[in-house]
């Protein structure tokens, strides 16, 4: 269970404040995976950084008893000037582990990137990036996996990993996960979360909420 | 079909089989806040020490040569000059009670400035508070200073100066003083970093022009009188004036005011905090 109260989110502009969230109270249950819907600036992952953490809201608070992961992005959580193995070493550490010799171990193991993996973040590509990135936080027991459009730069091997990863997984840890893949939302996820009017629709199907989703905002 | 969803069974053996059976069970155990905290300035310690330090080979050595050096330019300088010794006390010894707690201050004051900005990449993770590289940068620039200092005082020792100090408690107060103020300054400046990039550049220019001013080759009791008003507002003047006032018995400051140096570190740390408060949210926000 997330629990939303009253919570809202703005950004400053030259003229008002530009809501993307108002007033949001909502309870919601983690019983099942959970993909996000909305178009382009919409708040998507603005929602999952909240959820993750890193990201505040202007009002109101999130709050979970469930462990969550940080938001699993294309961009932010990896340190540049830090090689892959001293990222993992970070994040396991103040995550609480204290011996991370076999947590780097594993995760070089599932992102297979070679010696690249002792390497500066920055000389990385996007797919090696997200190898890493995606290996890291497999290798926690999260309640919550967050996934911001991650998975969708890899090749085909990297993508068979990580569906073979989040298959397994499935029956302790549900992911919220933003794609503008509908086949992938399908895939992985049994209930969907539409942004819209500065709030969010929840629907405990997947499919009512693609369709809620396309009949709001796909018009051709 | 079975591509599309094979059976758990069949995907843990598969998974297994690439990554090794371990995976995915590394505990992430229940935690109070201040172990988290414990935790997280650990980590970035390890991280920011290994940053400095690291990939410069020779890290450490310019931390102790750079002040080391500076102040025998200087000696140099005053011993062509024909001076050997300031108000009875050797040249050496006077102008390190200057320049260190001047170098510490500046030094200090600029790394904690861009902390925050510097880590921006790690708020992603919830641990990470913004807070966190501060206290963590404070922690490092403190304790590099106090080694320093206690290192630069023993050698000066062994090599045959006096330098134990005529009021060792009130020399060690006046330095811890100087850090939590250089804390203070530090977290003010960092909320003018968050706005202007080009802080950093126009705070150390500021900081150019202090050191012909605060002391350091030079005691107040040099100066007329009727000028002291134009140089006492600074309070690095002060650390150096009472440093020196610490160290000899035969140099008494007529300036050095604890007062003035409590009031400026409490409203630094007022205005600091406050400004750290009210912009919290973008100091998280990429």
């Amino acid at each position: 269970m997330i629990h939303f109260r009253n919570v809202s989110k703005f950004y400053p502009t030259r003229n008002a404040r530009a809501y993307i969230f108002k007033d949001i109270n909502f309870k919601l249950p983690m019983t099942r995976s959970i993909g996000v819907l909305g178009p382009n600036g919409a708040g998507k992952s603005t929602l999952v950084r909240m959820i993750g953490g890193a990201d505040t809201p202007s009002r109101g608070n999130i709050d979970s008893d469930l462990r969550i992961s940080w938001p699993l992005g294309l961009q932010g959580g990896l340190q540049g000037s830090m090689s892959g193995r001293e990222n993992v070493r970070f994040v396991a550490r103040i995550n609480g582990i204290r011996n991370t010799s076999s947590i780097e171990c594993e995760v070089a193991k599932f992102a297979d990137i070679g010696r690249y993996y002792d390497e500066p973040i920055r000389t990385y590509s996007s797919g090696m990036k997200s190898r890493v990135a995606f290996g890291l936080s497999l290798a926690f027991n999260f309640d919550v996996l967050l996934i911001d459009e991650v998975t969708s730069v890899g090749d085909a091997t990297f993508r068979k990993k990580s569906q073979l990863a989040l298959k397994r997984i499935r029956e302790t840890t549900h992911v919220i996960m933003v794609s503008h893949e509908m086949k992938q939302l399908q895939e992985f996820c049994e209930a969907g979360i539409v942004i819209k009017n500065q709030n969010f629709v929840f629907h405990s199907c997947i499919q009512d909420a693609i369709r809620d989703y396309q009949e709001t905002y796909v018009k051709l | 079909m079975l591509e599309k969803s094979p059976n758990s069974s069949v995907v843990a053996y598969y998974l297994d089989f690439l990554v090794g059976s371990e995976y995915m069970s590394n505990i992430v155990s229940r935690r109070t806040s201040r172990q988290v905290m414990q935790d997280t300035i650990s980590a970035l310690l390890t991280r920011e020490l290994k940053v400095r330090f690291g990939s410069k080979r020779l890290g450490y050595f310019w931390a102790l040569a750079e002040p080391v050096l500076q102040a025998s330019v200087i000696a140099i300088i005053f011993t062509i000059l024909g001076r050997s010794s300031l108000s009875g006390v050797p040249v050496a010894l006077f102008l390190l009670l200057g320049i260190l707690p001047f170098r510490g201050f500046t030094k200090a004051s600029t790394q904690l400035a861009t902390a925050i900005k510097a880590n921006k990449a790690l708020f992603a993770y919830r641990q990470v508070s913004p807070i966190d590289p501060f206290i963590t940068r404070l922690l490092i620039e403190s304790a590099t200073y106090l080694v320093v200092y206690s290192l630069l005082m023993i050698a000066l020792f062994w090599i045959g100066f006096q330098v134990i100090p005529e009021k060792p408690l009130e020399l060690i107060l006046i330095n811890l003083f100087m850090l939590s103020m250089a804390a203070g300054y530090g977290l003010l400046l960092s909320n003018l970093v968050l706005f202007y990039d080009d802080a950093p550049r126009i705070i150390s220019l500021i900081h150019q022009p202090l050191f012909f001013i605060s002391g350091i080759f030079f005691v107040i009791t040099m100066i007329p009188a009727q000028y002291w008003h134009y140089l006492t507002w600074n309070p690095l003047l002060h650390f150096t004036e009472l440093s020196r006032d610490a160290m000899f018995s035969s140099y008494k400051t007529p300036v050095g005011d604890w007062l003035y140096l409590l009031t400026i570190t409490i409203c630094l740390w007022g205005g600091g905090l406050s400004f750290y408060w009210v912009n919290r949210h973008r100091f998280l926000a990429s």
